[in-house]
């Protein structure tokens, strides 16, 4: 079971109380309706895959119920760092991008 | 008539030599108060007490347990002869102050872990460290997969609050923790 | 029976003898044996049949490695185990075990007709045997093989006991309590930190308990031993776990530890678990597994008899037990002769040392030599002879011709291969692994987790290495979890040095296509199957792994993956670590069923959720369904009726009269804010704004993909505060959805939303007589058709508890629902039953609740509609606020696959004859006299018996569906194709004049 840290809780806390949700920094258009249907089909469905970092979204649904965002290791699974949703994604240093 | 009734009620543990024991605490008015932050200090004066800041805290004042349980959310338990005046004085605030204060007094089944080896039982299905949790602690979180409040009252002394429908299951899991404590197994 | 046991030797009770059985006799044991010592004592080695060639087998170790020893052990009623391995089961009296893979006996097993047979099972000979002909695959194939695969009986009855679980953090944590182990825990313990140190075995010291001949600071092995157990057994920083086994090592210093609790007492209190899994949390680990003995490959290396040497040492030291009167021993290293010596010392008549080396240490020949035992250096094993137990050994030298061999009388074989340190739970971790070419082995080299090993494990050899590297590694474990502590130096006497040499098969003159010189006991794999495999192609060892299955036992090749690899890079002409390692998984050893489902059995099995009114239904003798967590009452049958009948009077009663509702399990979520409104715009396909406190509105939910999600029915209860209804179990799913969105995309409404499915109890009353039910009870609210028509909501007052009453119906009658705070819900259903006497008033489950809904034609998300169908899929296109600029899955609406005629649309069908009830689920076919595979155009989602309409009715999908009214569809059925007419959904008063009546 993985240890996750809470942005908003401060706190680092077990997996079983943490959702995972899906690619981070898709933002829904502001005006779905002015898209075409090809921007549209990426926005619903076009995701990386990638080996190695990757930036998600989690939600502490069993704890203060805030969805915020991750920066993780598909191979390790290790998590890189976290943080609230709304922030930039963060810029790694070398040495957190090579884990 | 049964007016009342929710499915721990009238249960108790029959283990006089458990070093932790398990009982329904008596009912109370519970609300969910969802208020920006920024005005905490209304939401303290309409409650009638300071109601903590960070998530986690749990402030108490007899009979009122207040937890900050998210950014912007509070539970609160107060006893339930002062479930109007709460209302009432909620009510007023929200003409200048919005915010969501939800009753959920029925929603909800109180139980209090006590002994010299509570933090011992509920850390047979709590996965992070129950032990560590200060006094005045409070946060959600999951107890075999059901999701709870859990409150440290004291250094022996946890609340649990759990949704009605899930409480027979989280009293039959911490009954037999209980008895395997009490044969120091 | 002859008598093994050396009196007084070893760290059994002598005091106290055990009882048990092996195959229906009485043997006895002592206290604190094993089942394979206790065996031993009494001079049985024939323990049981190997998998495939029934070849007899013995016990080859003393540990949790034995890949022979495996018995069916019964500890009494329903208690019964099998494969349980004869050297960690602890002897308890009244314990029946027995051996398994054999009939008629042990003795004689018309199995091992397959040992004659033994050119035909080669390396994947399943799939060379079994290919022809094709239509005995199913027929005649597989059930032989089924019938003669696996090993041992499962048990037939329910396990009676409990099992626990505990989660459990720690500052460092310490797997293995040997010499190592030991060292690491009293560092780490005397710097304050909190250690957990655990042991599979039942009593802490790994090695020491075997050896006699070192001391450690002046004090026997032994005694420093108990000094040290006693020190960390003070601490109050220190948790001993023996009879715990380290199972598996996850992320961030997550262990999985299997305790052993109730199985070695011969009785145990009521309500103890029998084995307890610990999920602990560690800041740092220490790894102290040790090593496992190789098996030397050879021509019946696998004979009962034939056994590690230092397994012998064990039986020796710790239980007090000889291996056999006239051994001979076999070995590669030094470590196999201290066994030949401590049997020597003890009376034993060792037979002989041959060593494959021609070099052997001076000091060791030298003791040989004064213990009387030949030594033969430079000489190999090339086969041994003995049907149920080894009775010669047949050596020569290895450069030497076959005039010079000499044939051993024994009753045993003691060989020593070298040593493979327990790499498996560094491995679990991903730990990167490094070949040591001068050890022939794999060793740990970067570790992925906060983690060391120390000693035999990390491959440092001998009583000093280990201690002083375990002292290290625990004292730097402290302080990398913030506990400074000072080293520990250990002064060692007595200890010899170890070497040794490594080596694939023993070098042999006979032929090696007919030697059975085992590599993989458990599954009988020979290296002549590695080879083999090799030669065929697989040069991959994983691939080698699945094609002989070398290693892939329960025992996952402790002994064996090291000769399989030398082997197997020997015939691939590749260097070892070129061909790599098997992966080891968890568990590291066979781990009950029981000890993962911890509390989860019965009653706990999984939550089950129960309504305020669910203990009444219980009463009334409901019969209930599972629907999500939750378990709802399906219908109320009365006394000889099934639930055909009792549906069918439900069904009656409510639509006559009065019928009432538990539907306490519909999610309910309150929104409250300024924007609750424009929130539920954007949520939900409908119009929101213009809906007026006190009305509601039939709400349907989309994913941002268009595909209908969820539905129920929104009250607006004031300006800013809306009471949202959801499915039974798409509560938290919906909830989790609108957080998502409010928190992601529209932080800048002003709404919070709470979720309320428990606070209410929900009570449906449907019927002509619903109103007039109500009427007396209510308070506070006008019930007038004007001022509360269909599709209201109110606040007030019901037999004097505060109520949101709705008016809506999910029948098509007239219908409300109550909604009372849950510590209510009984007494007002209770009330409602007794008031609703003269109307005849019938609660119903959610059976009926289906069969009206049905003959409305109104959906369950979930049932009628699969994550595929759009509002218009469904029919529900009239609740598209078509003027919204946008809400979620909007956009979706107009994507082009959305738009064509042909989508699976739902439609109702009517059988061709009434009477039959079609089957959920069944397929529907536009042409029945096409061609196998038909193609299928949709499928049947709902059907029923329809009471009011004395028919039966159905809903289903099919392609472009609308367009299809008044066809002709065929259901094809094994009883033969049916026929039904597509029809519109609504099957029952399509006017809705009865939501009035």
């Amino acid at each position: 079971m993985l240890l996750i840290h809470c942005p908003y809780c401060d706190a680092t806390r077990p997996e079983v109380e943490f959702a995972y949700g899906g690619q981070a920094h898709i933002a829904r258009p502001l005006d779905p309706s002015s898209t075409t249907d090809e921007q549209w089909r990426d926005h619903l469905y076009i995701r990386v895959n990638p080996r190695g970092i990757h930036a998600e979204r989690w939600r502490h649904i069993h704890g203060c119920g805030r969805f915020f965002n991750a920066i993780r290791d598909t191979v390790s699974d290790k998590f890189v760092t976290t943080y609230k949703a709304g922030e930039p994604r963060p810029e790694l240093t070398e040495k957190e991008g090579a884990r | 008539m049964r007016q009342e009734e929710h499915p721990l009620i009238g249960r108790s543990l029959d283990m006089p030599h458990a070093p932790a024991t398990i009982r329904p605490v008596e009912d109370a008015a519970r609300f969910n108060l969802r208020i920006s932050p920024d005005n905490l200090a209304e939401a303290s004066a309409a409650w009638g007490a300071i109601l903590p800041a960070r998530i986690g805290e749990l402030a108490s004042s007899p009979g009122r347990l207040a937890a900050c349980i998210g950014p912007d959310e509070w539970f609160l338990i107060a006893p339930l002869e002062e479930q109007g005046a709460i209302e009432a004085a909620f009510s007023a605030l929200y003409a200048k102050t919005i915010h969501s204060l939800v009753d959920v007094g029925h929603r909800e089944v109180g139980i209090a872990i006590e002994g010299p080896a509570a933090a011992d039982v509920l850390q047979s299905c709590i996965a992070f460290e129950v032990g560590a949790m200060a006094m005045n602690e409070a946060r959600r979180t999951i107890i075999d997969r059901v999701p709870i409040i859990l409150f440290r009252e004291a250094q022996e002394r946890f609340r649990i609050e759990v949704w009605h429908s899930f409480s027979d299951h989280v009293w039959h899991l911490l009954a037999g923790i209980c008895r395997e404590y009490e044969l120091g197994v | 029976m002859a008598d093994f046991r050396i009196p007084g030797a070893g760290r059994v009770n002598h005091g106290k003898p055990v009882q048990f059985t092996f195959n229906g006799k009485t043997i006895t044991g002592l206290e604190g044996d094993t089942v394979a010592s206790a065996l031993l004592a009494n001079g049985v080695h024939l323990v049981g049949r190997s998998f495939k060639y029934h070849r007899p087998r013995g016990i080859l170790s003393a540990g949790s490695e034995e890949p022979n020893a495996l018995l069916g052990v019964d500890h009494g009623p329903a208690r019964v185990e099998p494969n349980n391995r004869a050297t960690v089961v602890e002897v308890t009296q009244g314990l029946k075990t027995i051996s398994q893979n054999h009939w008629p006996s042990l003795e004689r097993d018309i199995g091992a007709i397959n040992d004659v047979l033994y050119m035909l099972f080669t390396a994947g000979f399943y799939y060379k045997t079994f290919m022809w002909p094709k239509s005995f695959w199913n027929k005649v194939y597989e059930p032989i093989i089924r019938g003669t695969a696996g090993l041992g009986k499962p048990p037939v009855e329910p396990d009676p006991d409990t099992y626990s679980s505990r989660f459990a953090h720690c500052d460092v944590l310490v797997v293995g309590s040997g010499p190592a182990g030991l060292a690491a825990a009293l560092a780490a313990g005397r710097s304050g930190a909190k250690v957990f140190l655990v042991d599979e075995q039942t009593e802490l010291g790994g090695s020491l308990l075997s050896e006699t001949d070192a001391s450690i600071n002046g004090m026997s092995g032994w005694a420093w031993l108990k000094a040290s157990v006693d020190e960390l057994a003070g601490m109050d920083n220190v948790t001993l776990l023996p009879r715990t086994t380290a199972i598996g090592y996850y992320h961030q210093n997550f262990v999985g530890l299997c305790q052993r609790i109730t199985d070695h007492l011969s009785s145990a209190p009521q309500g103890a678990p029998r084995e307890r899994m610990w999920k602990i949390r560690a800041k740092q680990v220490v790894l102290a597994q040790g090593a496992i003995e190789k098996p030397l490959v050879f021509d019946g290396n696998d004979r009962p008899g034939v056994m590690l040497a230092s397994a012998a040492r064990t039986y020796l030291n710790r239980y007090g037990v000889k291996v056999g009167n006239s051994p001979v021993v076999v070995t590669s290293h030094d470590s196999a002769w201290l066994a030949a010596f401590d049997l020597a010392r003890a009376g034993v008549k060792v037979q002989a040392i041959i060593d494959v080396r021609k070099a052997v240490p001076t000091d060791l020949k030298a003791t040989a030599e004064s213990l009387g035992i030949e030594v033969l250096a430079g000489w190999t094993v090339t086969g041994t002879k003995g049907r149920l137990r080894v009775s010669s050994v047949r050596a020569k030298p290895i450069d030497g011709g076959s005039e010079q061999a000499r044939e051993f009388a024994c009753d045993a074989l003691l060989m020593g291969g070298g040593w493979t340190p327990s790499l498996h739970l560094f491995s679990h971790t991903q730990g990167k692994l490094e070949w040591r070419e001068d050890a022939q082995t794999f060793l740990p080299a970067k570790h992925v987790e906060s983690s060391r090993c120390a000693g035999a494990g990390n491959g440092e050899f001998g009583l000093a290495n280990a201690l002083q590297q375990g002292a290290a590694a625990g004292q730097a474990a402290a302080a990398d979890a913030g506990f400074s502590g000072s080293g520990a130096s250990y002064e060692i006497a007595g200890e010899i040095a170890l070497g040794g040499t490594t080596l694939r098969e023993l070098p042999t003159d006979r032929n090696t296509a007919t030697a059975k010189a085992f590599v993989d006991f458990q599954n009988d794999v020979t290296a002549k199957d590695i080879r083999l495999a090799v030669r065929e192609g697989f040069k991959s060892i994983e691939h080698v792994k699945r094609y002989t299955t070398t290693g892939m036992a329960t025992d996952q090749g402790k002994t064996s993956n090291i000769n399989g690899l030398l082997i197997a890079s020997d015939a691939v002409q590749r260097p070892a670590p070129q061909v790599g390692l098997t992966t080891f998984r968890p568990p590291y050893t066979p781990t009950t069923f029981g000890a993962f489902a911890g509390y989860n059995r019965g009653r706990l099995f999984d939550v089950t959720r129960k309504t305020p009114i669910d203990s009444w239904a219980e009463e009334q003798g409901a019969v209930f369904e599972p629907v999500s967590l939750w378990r709802r009452a399906w219908y109320f049958p009365k006394p000889g009726e099934d639930m055909h009948a009792a549906v069918a009077r439900e069904c009656k009663a409510t639509r006559d009269s009065l019928g009432i509702f538990d539907a306490s399990t519909l999610g309910k979520i309150e929104i409250v804010g300024p924007d609750a409104a424009e929130f539920l715009n954007r949520m939900y396909t409908n119009p929101w704004t213009k809906l007026q406190p006190g009305r509601t509105r039939y709400g349907v939910l989309l994913g941002e993909d268009g595909f209908i999600r969820d539905d129920g029915v929104i009250g607006r209860l004031s300006t800013d505060r809306f009471h949202v209804t959801t499915t039974t179990g798409g509560a938290a799913r919906v909830l989790n959805m609108m957080e998502d969105y409010l928190q992601t995309e529209f932080p800048d409404l002003k709404v919070w939303l709470t979720s309320t499915t428990e606070q209410w109890a929900v009570i449906a009353v449907n019927g002509p007589n619903s109103r007039n039910l109500i009427a007396p009870l209510v308070e506070g609210i006008d019930l007038s058709e004007e001022a509360f028509p269909h599709m209201s909501i109110a606040e007030g007052k019901i037999a004097g508890v505060p109520t949101r009453l709705f008016r809506m119906s999910f029948t098509g009658e007239r219908g409300y629902e109550i909604n009372v705070p849950a510590r209510y819900g009984r007494a007002i259903w209770e009330k409602l039953m007794a008031e609703g006497q003269r109307y005849g008033i019938t609660p119903y489950g959610t059976e009926t609740m289906h069969v009206l809904r049905a003959e409305k034609g109104y959906i369950i998300v979930g049932q009628d509609t699969d994550g595929t169908l759009t509002p218009d899929d469904a029919g529900l296109g009239w609740a598209i606020g078509k003027a919204k600029p946008d809400f979620v899955g909007k956009r979706s609406l107009s994507r082009p696959d959305m738009l064509k005629t042909d989508r699976k649309q739902l439609v109702g069908l009517l059988t061709e004859d009434p009477k039959t009830v079609l089957e959920e689920g069944a397929q529907i076919v536009l042409d029945p006299n096409q061609a196998v595979p038909m193609k299928m155009v949709g499928h049947v989602t709902s059907s029923y018996w329809s009471v009011a309409l004395n028919r039966s009715i159905a809903l289903a999908v099919i392609e472009g569906g609308n367009g299809r009214m008044g066809e002709t569809v065929h259901i094809p059925m094994p009883s033969g194709t049916l026929r039904a007419k597509v029809t519109g959904t609504v099957f029952y008063d399509p006017e809705n004049t009865r939501l009035s009546a």
